[in-house]
């Protein structure tokens, strides 16, 4: 199979991105509509139902460098979200945590991080998990 | 890696020998499907002086389907969006097997010479040039002396 360049593949994920993917459930465009490199990329993910999360909206940022889709993109939670996979601190997301995304493969993409991040929230020891208030941030 | 395709191979080295007027095309040495080009803004066209950087790739299943193309430098053109993509019949609904990266490649410089705003790809750029050509080309030129001349 050919190999799609990093901004090829990019430029893909922005047009699905801008049709919509799946059922709304998770979205993401680019941070700056001029980002030529497009590097810089926010993501939300409608919190699951039947899970501490419902209703509510996370945001987050998730960045691409040079080597994406070679090397996992960089996910950062902008809301605050008490969950094992994401620091405290600062919201990053450790990706290697989460089963479904821990060997990446350059055929994943923006929307299966999403995705998956979403699934791990509605996992049964993350379900329950206590939540900080509605609206927080990390920043 | 596959094998690339006889047809790809070719157009490369001729690419390579006999470019056209105003542009190069070089694949990279670690995916001969991804090409790195230049185009220079044509003669009297309001990108003269101007090296525009762009990059090509040929999908797995060219040439049943187009080449994709961007540019890379800014360019205020209403065919071309922020991003760089560009609006251009033969890249989409008009492709035909017969043509080439070359034949591409000249109708995007081609597309600089004759800017077409009434299919536009930017429309803030494509109301410019409709509602005031002489400022719009104005600003055309202004951003190729910003971006697009080297130095």
């Amino acid at each position: 199979m050919a190999k799609v360049p990093r901004n090829f593949k990019l430029l893909e994920e922005l047009e699905k991105g801008e049709k919509g993917i799946g059922d709304g459930s998770c979205s993401y465009g680019l941070e700056d509509g001029d980002d030529i490199t497009m590097s810089n990329w926010t993501g939300t993910i409608l919190g699951p139902g039947h899970t501490v999360h419902e209703n509510r909206i996370y945001s987050l940022r998730i960045h691409c460098d040079d080597h994406y889709p070679e090397v996992a993109p960089a996910v950062t939670f902008i809301s605050r979200i008490n969950l094992p996979f994401v620091d405290q601190k600062n919201g990053k997301v450790d990706l290697k945590k989460i089963s479904n995304l821990s060997h990446w493969s350059h055929e994943m993409s923006l929307e299966t991080v999403l995705v998956e991040i979403r699934r791990a929230m509605a996992s049964g020891e993350n379900k329950k998990l206590p939540q900080p208030e509605e609206g927080s941030t990390f920043f | 890696m596959a094998a690339l395709p006889k047809r790809i191979i070719k157009e490369t080295e001729r690419l390579n020998k006999e470019a056209p007027d105003g542009i190069t095309a070089e694949p990279h040495e670690d995916n001969l499907r991804y090409f790195d080009v230049t185009i220079k803004g044509p003669g009297g066209s309001p990108f003269e002086g101007g090296t525009f950087k762009l990059e090509l790739f040929l999908p797995e299943d060219y040439p049943m389907a187009p080449p994709k193309v961007r540019f890379l430098t800014k360019i205020y053109h209403p065919n071309i969006d922020r991003l760089g993509r560009i609006c251009l019949d033969i890249l989409k609904d008009k492709w035909s097997p017969a043509l080439q990266i070359r034949t591409v490649l000249l109708s995007i410089q081609a597309l600089l010479s004759s800017p077409n705003p009434d299919d536009p790809l930017a429309t803030d750029v494509a109301k410019h040039y409709k509602e005031n050509e002489k400022e719009a080309i104005a600003q055309s030129q202004e951003w190729t002396r910003k971006y697009a001349v080297a130095g």
